[in-house]
């Protein structure tokens, strides 16, 4: 055995044990970015459509509710970049107050309803019991509708505006990521290194949090990305149809809505901008989704079949 | 099979009971404003708005069924309810009550509107949504299975990173958005204009019928088949590998023969699962399109009526949702054993 040792070392000799210095962050990042550009790229879009959702109405050109009779149906122009709507409103200034009700309407449904999901899916997959049965089967009976007639119906119930289609949504965004994270707990909890620490005499609570949490983070990032997309749709549909939004507030799907009943066989462009806004910071979130899943977790890979 | 069936079928009624409970509740419990005002207008006299309570039984309890009994609340999740007397108090008028009676002799009342029969308007509507909704979910179909099997059998060609790019695409467009550019490009460019409203059944002017439903129902058949085409390019690349479809490909098999009655039969389990999952995202998508192009269904009756408040036409809609879904996926579990011989009911 000692010479095997010894002719080891005479084939590497190594001038200090030190174990390698890993790179710095930065690289790492860079590498990332590298190996996966469409994921960059959708990063990069959703943290503009952050920036923009915060900062918008402040880094606007013009005031987007300001009537301006003498500037209608401008064209996109070096002054006005996305054209003029009816009222004289700069369509590219709307576009950018626009992802404010966006970004906060995920911000909302996230918060109160996919982050709630998650823990109940957790739960719910880690205790089993009749806790779960209820969940999953209201679970299913709620996703088996399509979400515009549950939408529709509860809208009718509590009147239209953000909030009954916030409800709804979160409502939904819930039990999606309870079903979502139920799954992924269940064949956790059967996995080696739960039994392992299990057995070096781990709480139930520790276990959870230090152990199951940060090995199903990768699940609820994908999830969140995912269901972050599916929001910001519904929302764009609901004021489209003019049941979200009130009247005049600048939204990407009430905007659409608005200049394609007036004119918008004449001047199309007004109707692409803030369709394209929508369709954009969806893709985003909707790429960023599979990166994540392909980056994260690649036993996954290919296991929704969008890319490699 | 039979028994399988029937089984099933027995508890659709049951499920319809409980939906109709639900939007009851929802309906008729939870909104604190007065539905005379809602059906009479702003305007309207007191006297009007007493003869519309009593015409529509709006001064009954909505259920037959009460709890009376003082309640105070201890803290604010725990009331505390002092039972002298009677707990439970029968109602032989109420709301649910009435509509559960004419609605067992197929009698869903009449609009809020405009005092119309609430089942004879539906059944007017039907068939527009009828030919919309089987039309988009035939192109939803056969667009989805077919490039989903090429994209699984040429990986990683140009067919295969273009049907990628489309799955993406189709599940992050908006519906709507892809709808208003179908009215305003054509006109903007071709000066065509994409013929709305008004239902002419296909017997009458196939022209016209077709015009008006065919690019639409292109529109949200194609945007929703995303979802199953990503699903049949997995599930076909896993059968492809698997050991029986190399057995068949040496046994010298066509093409064709092998992938249609070996590897797709074999997948056709989840694909029947998302078929049955398209059905009803283009039962949902036919509502917009309805709307955009004001095509005379129940889709757009749904929506007019949400905004309007009418909630007889709520009620019956949301219950004949319930039916169609509790329905589809029904015939969807039932075709897996008709797929798949394998799959029995007992």
């Amino acid at each position: 055995m000692a010479t095997i040792v010894e002719r080891d070392r005479q084939l590497a000799p190594m001038d200090s044990w030190e174990i390698p210095r890993s790179k710095p962050w930065y690289q790492k990042l860079a590498r990332l970015a590298a190996d996966n550009p469409v994921g960059a790229v959708s990063f990069v879009i959703v943290v503009l459509f952050a920036v923009v959702g915060v900062f918008g109405a402040s880094i606007a050109p013009y005031n987007p509710k300001e009537l301006d009779a003498s500037s209608q149906y401008l064209g996109p122009s070096s002054v006005h970049l996305f054209g003029t709507d009816k009222f004289g409103h700069d369509v590219f200034s709307r576009v950018l107050t626009g992802a404010q009700i966006d970004l906060k309407f995920g911000v909302i449904v996230m918060l109160f309803g996919f982050v709630p999901g998650v823990v109940l899916g957790v739960i719910s997959g880690y205790a089993r019991g009749w806790v779960d049965y209820v969940i999953q089967r209201s679970a299913e009976a709620w996703t088996a509708f399509p979400p515009l007639f549950l939408l529709l119906t509860f809208v009718s119930a509590f009147g239209p505006g953000l909030k009954t289609v916030e409800m709804v949504v979160a409502i939904g965004a819930l039990f999606s990521g309870s079903r979502l994270l139920r799954a992924v707990a269940l064949i956790e909890k059967q996995k080696e290194y739960v039994i392992s620490a299990r057995s070096t005499g781990a709480t139930e609570t520790r276990l959870l949090l230090r152990h199951v949490v940060p090995n199903i983070m990768p699940f609820i990032l994908v999830g969140f990305s995912s269901v972050f997309a599916v929001a910001v749709l519904l929302e764009a549909t609901l004021s489209f149809l003019g049941l979200g939004v009130a009247p005049g507030t600048p939204s990407w799907g009430a905007d659409l809505a608005f200049n394609a009943d007036n004119q918008g066989t004449k001047y199309p462009f007004l109707v692409l901008f803030p369709g394209l806004a929508i369709s954009l910071v969806v893709l985003a979130f909707n790429l960023l989704g599979d990166t994540l899943r392909d980056v994260l977790d690649p036993r996954l890979r290919g296991s929704t079949g969008a890319r490699k | 099979m039979l028994r399988y069936t029937l089984r099933r079928l027995s508890f659709l009624p049951i499920i319809l009971l409980a939906v109709s409970i639900i939007t009851f509740v929802l309906l008729r419990v939870l909104p604190t404003e007065d539905f005379a005002d809602v059906i009479g207008g702003s305007n309207a006299t007191p006297e009007q708005k007493d003869a519309i309570r009593d015409k529509y039984g709006l001064r009954d309890p909505v259920f037959p069924v009460t709890v009376s009994g003082e309640c105070e609340r201890v803290v604010w999740y725990v009331p505390k309810c002092s039972l002298d007397g009677p707990v439970l108090a029968l109602h032989p008028h109420s709301q649910y009550g009435s509509w559960l009676i004419h609605a067992l002799r197929g009698d869903f009342g009449t609009t809020f509107n405009n005092n119309a029969d609430v089942r004879h308007e539906f059944i007017r509507r039907f068939p527009a949504s009828f030919e919309l909704v089987f039309l988009s979910l035939g192109f939803s179909v056969v667009f989805g299975i077919s490039f989903g099997i090429l994209s699984a059998m040429y990986r990683n060609s140009p067919i295969d990173y273009g049907v990628r790019i489309f799955a993406v695409l189709g599940t992050s467009i908006p519906e709507f958005f892809l709808l208003t550019l179908l009215i305003v490009i054509p006109s903007y460019l071709w000066n065509y204009a994409q013929p709305s409203g008004g239902y002419i059944p296909v017997y009458d002017d196939p022209m016209h019928n077709l015009r008006l439903f065919l690019p639409p129902a292109l529109i949200v058949g194609i945007a929703g088949s995303s979802g199953l085409m990503r699903l049949v390019r997995t599930t076909m690349l896993e059968v492809l590998r698997s050991d029986y479809v190399r057995t068949a490909r040496a046994k010298g098999l066509r093409g064709r023969t092998v992938i249609l009655s070996h590897a797709l039969r074999n997948a056709s389990t989840p694909i029947l699962t998302a078929i049955g999952t398209a059905f009803i995202a283009v039962f949902g998508g036919s509502l917009v399109a309805e709307r955009i192009l004001s095509i005379q269904g129940n889709g757009l009756f749904f929506f007019t009526s949400t905004l309007s408040r009418d909630l007889p036409v709520i009620q019956f809609l949301a219950v004949y949702t319930a039916a169609v879904v509790v329905i589809v996926n029904l015939v969807v579990d039932l075709s897996y054993a008709w797929a798949d011989p394998r799959v029995t009911y007992s």
